[in-house]
């Protein structure tokens, strides 16, 4: 109980905490739907994104930590999207996601929907008997790659591992802890008709299929 | 009627505590509960952690009603996406933690509106109220948690944010 | 996906010189277009949620990798603007379509104003605060994209330190050198900082002569 104790003398410090305009233009006195369907142009985030690799890649010896990085930067986006996004439902569509799968259709419908303005193009549980906790959701043609192209020598990079680290953040969110990652499939299947494909590796910790044989079995 | 109301993240760190008295009923938002009180209820808050987490994976509301019951106190619970929880004790007129023994029926009894807001905790009026009362803390919430610069489980020491609370406390309850 | 290759990786950030020099045909720029059709139908648009929280993402990792020491994450907001501002004007100028450079810095303000922000974010800050030698202007944002879901950090410095959006300050520097005019761009106030307007110091320092590259900064 001595935390919740201390909760309360932080709170007593706030007086001297942040100001405010007297116009009330804070977060708290706007909509959270003002922005729901707004728009901004292509290349702002274009130049953004780029800027971002461009800095992530300054600070990191490899293209893993450099995935490795941008997933950690997409990685609070998730978190936020899933309440934002869960908010914005109706009513009575307004529920948590309590399974794996339910999870990766707010991931493929919702999430993709809302970023890409597009659902992500399949979604694929594991055919390996040796790795039930793993599926993937492919896109043929993710977004954040078409603003970026990768000098040769760094071809193994898929910066789509921003992304990777988005839907990482979902899954944490919502207790459904995972690790995912971002690889380029396009030309490896399908002739070139998708060169950009990226499949989004979704693995679960063990104890996510645990609680899931759980509830099953209740 | 008094009122505690906290955030808890999923650390089971609480993130955010208010302590309020009703407004309905002539209520005047003082709250009413004693020094004693108010430490017995962070106790029974936290305890209900387990049922919390007993029926988040039974059932996938964001609002999950009374679904505690400590003596006299009630609790009523609220899932966020991220699996925050919005707990409330509320507690019914009348009632106070030495009058452990005459428990529930004995207020109903006592109290002649029984279905309003204050005076039963588990009446749909009630229900609904509380409902409110979090779905607007859930807007408040979600604007809290969209800043750039908060991180899962910091606590949410916003000002603007403890007077959004306070105005949907007063509001409903 | 018809967007452009914004970047290449590695190969221009570092050596802001080896941007492609200023464009031989003169930009022209007329006033009278219809600028809300340009941005409803020649712009590739995006979820502002996407851009707006890719923007917070990059401020938060820079307070981190900086330690909040927040002048240093100005500095660099300002840098990655440069760079973005270097790249902007080839865009803007095809967007905009126009081919007419202009006449003074007052009406280059315009441009900036009501053609460029409203191009890339989607605003049109209203200027003001003219000098008398008309070399230094104010713009003031009553919408800012960038700050729609922020609250800066309750630390006791932030609010009189960090300049959220200074990216902008750096988009504009770079893409105004890119047609030789020299300025320099700061924020004198912030509504995130408790202030009631958003607003943007602009100064012409000079004008670059056609003979010299683009000065580095």
């Amino acid at each position: 109980m001595s935390h919740l104790a201390a909760g309360k003398t932080a709170g007593a410090k706030e007086a001297a905490g942040l100001r405010y305009p007297s116009n009330g233009k804070t977060i708290y006195h706007r909509p959270l739907n003002r922005t729901k369907t707004a728009e901004l142009s292509q290349s702002s985030f274009a130049y953004l994104f780029s800027e971002m690799v461009t800095y992530a890649q300054r600070r990191v010896t490899g293209i893993q930590e450099l995935e490795k990085r941008l997933n950690l930067q997409g990685h609070p986006i998730g978190l936020k999207l899933l309440d934002l996004l869960l908010i914005r439902e109706p009513a009575r569509s307004q529920t948590r996601p309590l399974n794996i799968i339910s999870l990766l259709h707010f991931i493929k419908i919702n999430i993709w929907q809302h970023l890409f303005g597009r659902q992500a193009d399949r979604l694929e549980k594991s055919s390996n008997p040796d790795t039930p906790d793993e599926y993937m959701i492919v896109d043929n043609e993710p977004l954040v790659n078409a603003y970026v192209s990768v000098p040769r020598e760094m071809s193994q990079l898929n910066c789509a591992a921003f992304v990777a680290g988005i839907i990482e953040g979902v899954c944490d969110g919502a207790a459904f802890p995972a690790r995912v990652t971002a690889h380029s499939v396009g030309g490896k299947e399908e002739g070139e008709m998708w060169p950009g494909k990226t499949v989004f590796l979704v693995k679960f910790q063990p104890e996510v299929l645990e609680r899931e044989a759980l509830i099953g079995r209740a | 009627m008094s009122y505690y109301f906290a955030v808890i993240g999923t650390q089971d760190n609480p993130l955010f505590e208010y302590e309020f008295g009703t407004s309905k009923q002539g209520g005047d938002g003082q709250l009413r509960f004693s020094d004693q009180v108010r430490h017995l209820n962070q106790f029974v808050l936290h305890s209900s952690l387990d049922i919390v987490e007993e029926i988040q994976w039974t059932n996938g509301q964001l609002y999950l009603k009374a679904m505690d019951k400590f003596f006299n106190s009630y609790i009523s619970c609220f899932i966020t996406g991220g699996n925050v929880k919005f707990l409330l004790l509320h507690q019914p007129p009348g009632a106070n933690s030495s009058n452990v023994i005459g428990g529930v029926g004995g207020i109903a009894a006592t109290t002649t509106r029984s279905t309003s807001i204050g005076a039963n905790p588990t009446s749909p009026q009630t229900e609904e109220a509380v409902k409110n009362f979090f779905t607007e803390v859930y807007d408040n919430y979600v604007k809290a948690i969209m800043s750039p610069f908060y991180k899962a489980n910091m606590e949410i020491k916003s000002p603007v944010f403890r007077s959004r609370v306070a105005a949907a406390g007063r509001k409903y309850l | 996906m018809a967007a452009s290759k914004a970047s290449r990786l590695g190969e221009e950030y570092e050596t802001p010189k080896a941007a492609p020099p200023p464009a031989p045909v003169r930009p022209r720029l007329t006033l009278d277009f219809p600028r809300d059709r340009i941005w409803k139908t020649r712009i590739e648009k995006v979820n502002a949620e996407l851009v707006v929280l890719t923007y917070g993402t990059i401020v938060a990792q820079l307070c981190k990798d900086f330690d909040s020491d927040y002048v240093e994450v100005n500095k660099q907001l300002d840098k990655m603007g440069y760079n973005i501002g270097l790249r902007l004007i080839e865009d803007y100028l095809a967007k905009s379509n126009t081919m007419r450079r202009c006449s003074n810095f007052r009406e280059t303000a315009e441009m900036v104003a009501k053609v460029g922000f409203k191009i890339f974010l989607n605003i049109t800050p209203t200027i003001t605060n003219w000098t008398s030698d008309s070399k230094q202007f104010s713009l003031v944002f009553d919408e800012n994209p960038f700050a729609d879901f922020v609250e800066l950090p309750d630390d006791n410095r932030a609010q009189d330190e960090l300049w959220y959006s200074n990216i902008l300050c750096g988009v504009l520097r770079g893409a105004l050198e890119m047609v030789q005019m020299q300025v320099e761009a700061h924020f004198i106030s912030d509504v995130l900082r408790g202030n009631d307007t958003t607003e943007m110091r602009v100064s012409l320092i000079r004008y670059i002569d056609d003979e010299l590259p683009p000065e580095d900064d």
